[in-house]
């Protein structure tokens, strides 16, 4: 066995070790990471127990063959370190007690990764739970030993403190301590440093800071969990704040307000006023487990806040489908990042939850009938739509109109608005003379085309015998399926189309958008992007563009190769995950962008990494790319708002960001230049970032990509700071 | 009560036709304005002859006949045709449009560069491009359609020289069932030579194939031909893809649809005859969807359609110059435009409309133009109503090929107009004056005394 591939690398060792502390706020900011473990040794023999346990937990968790990945998130042993504070907070130094420490230790972490596994099957957190059942165990075990005593070090704390720092952390300690704060804030900061196991405000404001400098939203749910907690006790009638242990006063409820108010669910102006219902409950809670912990002697730590937590998780999760408080579906680790993400995830992504359908014809048609429609898209059948083709003069025919071939779109071809499979056909029904109706076959010559499960087009009044495939033929989109016709219940020709979760002809229909088409007005086009044509609008489908397709059709194990002028040479690699994404690594600098390619557009979705690298350029200038061959037809978007710093302006929007956005990072991406339709030579596409506070805008970045021969050759970035040619080229 | 028009005394011979309470009358209507700008107006303004373009009739064909492809196959573009009309206001209506350039000289490339046409949406076609123009063409990135063999040596040579890849297409000539063939342009298909040049173009590495290009005649009275050429072009675009490995981009059809203007000597009306851009574009586009290619892999179809975009747009107005009785009894009419301006009289009979008031008798007539020269006449026989010296006519549909094939010859040609979708009319070229004529004359210093 290779020894040296089992140990874990000092690296990889630190940053589990950071995680973990981080974890204990929900954070892997590093800094503040620091900061907690820096803080945790103003006790240093509670600080000391907590890492040496947790340094037992990584070292065996390695060896037993987790995943590095898994270990180093920290997840799986920030409870240790609590387990190890609780231990050296409570007992004397002695070989028993190291002992204890040890195994406890090593209960509590396989307590950890049990209930993780359990409770996030389930998509619930597992919090601190391995903590407060370990810790139970090994107190109520230790009352059998004889060795284990009980400490009394918290009283003469300032003893320990002068052995690791000297008179100045003495002084600079007592000086904090002595500062006149009123108790609410004193007690603020001791609950804040209760958590690490401390009743002293000089963690709690270094605490405070930390948490303020990884998120503005946390630190003031910390804020209202804290000032809730005391009015309602007040209004109650409640015990006097100051007789109890911090870690009971305010600790569960600023951990309740943060996890509930901005970290599991996105932070919002409900999931802000949960926290009046939420914390008052952590109250109850706290106040009857501290009666019955009284007598069993095991304290209830933050049970308190972890039934509260998942429960109430739980009870969400119930819910059928929502669109208020929010259960965060990709964690962050960061109250604004999960916000941000979320709310431009909504607006961009509509891919991940919208089958892309296109529109079932050829050139350009207008909707005669849009949802609702006065003349027959009523109650169930409501969501339909009508298209006709017009010409300059607004005449859906030439000539007197009499015949079916004087109309435009009579025997136009008919295509697949996506891949399917053919439901249904009926393709018997004569055409209606012009100005009749056919009442009784009400949908005329129809197709219906299933799309995946639950999701089926109808196309009716199509042309008699004119359906070119049969029931259970696969069709792809775009193909021809039938011709524009005039049967069933139509006066003149016209195709409708609807969507509908059932396969009948005759189905109610479902409100569905169609994913991108083009819509004009006057001579001015624009980009309609998962929308629903509306009555009135001519629209007609976006032309795809090969070329560009591929260029952008990233490969998983396909390397491009980036330089530019002092940079350091980058390789993106395609990469695709268990969860089926796919992301560009760079391996230099640990930098992740995730992209969807859904054959029409091309969308990053999430950068991870330093800001210093090509790949994030890359990122911000390709951020969303319609792929087709429509010049000048601008493809908008918007970047996660924490794209680019401010640190003043920025942190006001942190705080302020659940109900209200102002500052704003757009994107907009227009087709510059294309020989491509006749030729794969060249295709620029232009790109340009502009910030938006208030109502005032500012172009940050304009970048240009070039592609040649189906491959993306370069990209210029032009902005004040910088000027960046990057050169791409295809790793053989 | 206002005075009664003067016209002019008419002998008819009897006709023991049925009697009928409505009287004789004529087929003709009188056109008094054009986009609701009076014809007196328009010649009072610019004179006579005078020719007039709707700008509202050029978008109006030039949209519905784009609409009639695109709302039948996904990839179309329109590449005007110069030759058809070069007037650069006319080619801008059609770029505005959307539609590229196709020409057929080094002179009309460069026209197409001067309207701002970008290189690379230019089609150079035609038997006659010399090494300069190829090079110049080859520098734009436009598409180069080869004719002959010499014209693909030529270009590699060029091609060897610049060490550039130009992109290029070839013209195809074959039978599509219809008379004459027109194999004088580019590389037959029947007899293998097309295939040979496709498979020189691949094999030299010196150019791009990019695209297949026919055009098999002119007023093509036939949809069918038109499926019959697609098939063909499908066939030679097919095996590029399966034999040499060349994915062809485009698939140009040309253009050669009809217009309602009749045919010397046809029996019927050509509005009763001609097939409409509706069955054309089906023969193609249901031919091309039909073929066998892949959805994402469907070739861009390109047509270079001219004469159905702008002859209905053009309007001819002229004046009456005289009345004449000819030596067998005939009436002769002689108007102030002839064959120097009106070239497709050469085999059109054109709708020639009074554009004042007249009564219903009418009479057989010769119109001959102005010029002094016999073979000047406009129509042998014409039935049209009496006209006095002054009257004024319409005729229409002449947009296509009369202002790029008239002539100066006797005498200059006119100011051409066009009227703007809000019946604004602009001056779009101005009459020729004698400075314009003999300004590229020049004069040996002993011929410049002239002493009588």
């Amino acid at each position: 066995m290779d020894i040296k591939k089992s140990i874990l690398p000092v690296k990889q060792l630190g940053i589990a070790v950071l995680n973990s502390y981080g974890m204990l706020f929900f954070s892997k900011n590093k800094l503040f990471a620091a900061l907690v473990l820096m803080v945790s040794f103003f006790t240093p023999a509670t600080g000391l127990c907590g890492l040496i346990a947790l340094t037992i937990a990584l070292i065996t968790a390695n060896a037993l063959g987790f995943a590095k990945e898994q270990i180093s998130q920290g997840l799986l042993t920030y409870s240790v370190i609590l387990f190890g504070f609780a231990l050296g907070a409570t007992f004397e130094y002695s070989i028993p007690f190291w002992i204890l420490l040890f195994v406890g230790s090593l209960l509590t972490l396989f307590l950890s990764i049990t209930l993780n596994a359990i409770l996030n099957k389930k998509g619930l957190p597992a919090l601190s739970l391995a903590f407060i059942i370990g810790t139970w165990v090994v107190m109520i075990a230790s009352k059998s030993f004889q060795g284990i005593g009980l400490t009394q070090r918290h009283i003469y704390w300032f003893n320990e403190l002068y052995q690791i720092g000297g008179n100045p952390l003495v002084n600079f300690i007592a000086a904090i301590e002595n500062w006149t704060l009123s108790d609410y804030m004193a007690g603020f900061f001791r609950s804040m440093s209760a958590i690490i196991f401390q009743s002293n405000i000089a963690s709690g404001v270094v605490l405070s800071i930390g948490l303020l400098i990884y998120s503005r939203i946390a630190f003031s749910l910390a804020v209202i969990g804290y000032a809730l907690a005391i009015v309602f006790n007040y209004v109650m009638g409640g015990f006097n704040h100051t007789d109890l242990t911090y870690y009971n006063m305010g600790t569960n409820y600023m951990l309740v307000a943060i996890a509930l108010g901005g970290f599991y669910l996105i932070p919002s102006i409900k999931s802000y006023g949960w926290t009046i219902i939420t914390v008052p409950i952590s109250f109850l809670l706290v106040v009857t487990m501290g009666s019955v912990s009284y007598k069993t002697g095991a304290p209830f730590y933050s049970l308190p806040f972890c039934i509260m937590v998942i429960v109430f998780m739980y009870v969400l999760q119930l819910r059928g489908k929502t669109t208020s408080l929010i259960l965060t579906p990709i964690q962050f680790y960061s109250p604004e990042q999960n916000l941000y993400r979320y709310l431009s995830g909504k607006e961009r992504i509509k891919t991940k939850y919208y089958h892309s359908l296109h529109l079932p014809f050829m050139g350009e048609w207008m909707v005669s009938q849009g949802y609702n429609g006065d003349m027959t898209h009523k109650g169930d059948w409501g969501k339909a739509l009508d298209f006709v083709i017009l010409d300059d003069e607004m005449k859906t025919y030439q000539n007197p109109g009499s015949r079916l071939e004087h109309f435009y779109c009579f025997g136009k071809p008919i295509c697949s608005p996506a891949d399917g499979i053919i439901e249904e056909v009926i393709d018997h029904i004569e055409d209606n003379e012009i100005g009749q109706n056919n009442t009784l076959q009400n949908w005329g010559n129809t197709i219906v085309i299933k799309h995946a499960e639950g999701l089926y087009t109808k196309l009716s009044h199509l042309k008699k015998h004119s359906i070119k495939v049969a029931k259970g033929t696969f069709v792809k989109r775009g193909q021809i399926i039938a011709a524009c016709g005039n049967s069933g219940r139509s006066p003149e020709p016209h195709l409708h189309m609807q969507v509908q979760s059932t396969p009948y002809v005759g189905s109610k229909t479902i409100a569905y958008p169609i994913a991108y088409f083009k819509s004009r007005k006057n001579k001015a086009f624009q980009l309609e992007n998962f929308a629903t044509p509306a009555e009135g609008m001519f629209v007609s489908n976006i032309q795809a563009n090969t070329s560009l397709f591929k260029a952008f059709n990233f490969q998983p194990g396909q390397i491009i190769q980036a330089g530019a002028e002092g940079f350091k040479e980058e390789e993106w690699e395609t990469n695709t995950n268990y969860f089926n994404e796919s992301f560009l690594y760079e391996k230099e600098n640990e930098a992740y962008a995730y992209f969807i390619n859904n054959g029409s557009a091309f969308y990053f979705t999430n950068y991870i990494g330093p800001k210093n690298t090509l790949l994030y350029q890359f990122y911000l200038s390709a951020y969303t790319v319609l792929l087709s061959s429509e010049k000048s037809l601008a493809i908008n978007d918007h970047y996660p708002i924490n794209t680019f710093g401010m640190y003043g302006i920025q942190w006001l929007q942190d705080l302020v960001a659940p109900f209200f956005i102002f500052i704003k990072m757009k994107y907009s991406a227009v087709l510059h230049e294309n020989n491509n339709s006749t030729a794969g030579d060249s295709i620029q596409i232009t790109s340009m970032q502009t910030q938006q506070f208030l109502v005032w805008e500012k172009i940050k970045t304009n970048a240009t990509i070039d592609i040649k021969n189906e491959k993306i050759d370069s990209i210029e970035i032009e902005s004040n700071q910088k000027n960046i040619q990057i050169k791409c080229t295809l790793k053989a | 009560m206002t005075k009664l028009p003067y016209e002019r005394p008419l002998i008819l011979k009897m006709n023991a036709g049925l009697m009928n309470k409505f009287g004789t009358r004529t087929e003709y209507e009188p056109v008094k304005e054009i986009d609701g700008v009076s014809v007196k107006c328009l010649i009072a303004t610019y004179g006579s002859p005078v020719f007039v373009i709707s700008e509202k009739t050029m978008r109006k064909t030039y949209r519905s006949v784009l609409q009639s492809f695109t709302t039948r196959y996904p990839k179309v573009q329109m590449a005007w045709s110069y030759k058809t009309n070069y007037i650069n206001a006319v080619c801008n209506v059609f770029h505005q449009e959307g539609s590229w350039g196709e020409v057929v000289s080094g002179f009309e490339y460069r026209k197409a560069l001067g309207n701002g046409v970008p290189g690379d949406k230019i089609i150079f076609n035609g038997p006659e491009k010399t090494n300069e123009e190829l090079e110049l063409a080859i520098h734009n990135n436009s598409l180069i359609h080869i004719d002959h063999f010499d014209e693909l040596y030529q270009l590699i040579e060029i091609s060897d020289k610049l060490n550039k890849k130009p992109r290029v297409a070839i013209r195809v000539n074959m039978d599509t069932g219809i008379y004459p063939i027109w194999d004088r342009f580019g590389f037959n298909y029947e007899n293998g030579t097309a295939w040979s040049a496709l498979t020189k173009i691949v094999s030299s590495g010196k150019l791009t194939l990019t695209g297949l290009h026919c055009h098999i005649g002119t007023y093509m009275m036939s949809a069918n031909a038109y499926a019959i050429a697609a098939n063909k072009l499908c066939d030679l675009a097919w095996n590029c893809k399966t034999q040499l490995n060349t994915t062809i981009q485009y698939l140009d059809l040309g253009g050669g649809f009809p217009t309602a203007n009749n045919l010397r000597g046809a029996y019927l009306p050509a509005s009763d005859t001609i097939p409409s851009i509706d069955e054309f574009a089906t023969a193609i586009t249901d031919t091309l969807l039909n073929f066998g290619f892949d959805n994402d892999d469907l070739p861009t179809l390109i047509l270079e359609s001219g004469r159905a975009l702008i002859d209905e747009a053009g309007y001819l107005l002229g004046s009456v110059l005289a009345n004449k009785r000819l030596s067998d009894g005939r009436r002769a009419t002689i108007m102030d435009f002839g064959v120097n301006l009106l070239f497709t009289s050469f085999w059109y009979e054109h709708k020639i409309s009074p554009a004042q008031d007249f009564t219903h008798h009418t009479e057989d007539m010769v119109l001959y133009g102005p010029l002094c020269m016999n073979i000047d006449v406009v129509r042998q026989s014409i039935n049209l109503p009496l006209l006095n010296r002054g009257d004024h006519v319409v005729v229409h549909r002449v947009g296509a090929y009369n202002m790029t094939q008239w002539m100066q010859f006797i005498q200059m040609r006119p100011n051409v107009v066009m009227i703007d979708e809000h019946g604004q009319h602009h001056l779009i070229r101005k009459a020729e004056t004698i400075e314009y004529i003999e300004q590229m004359e020049l004069i040996p210093s002993h011929l410049k005394q002239v002493k009588l």
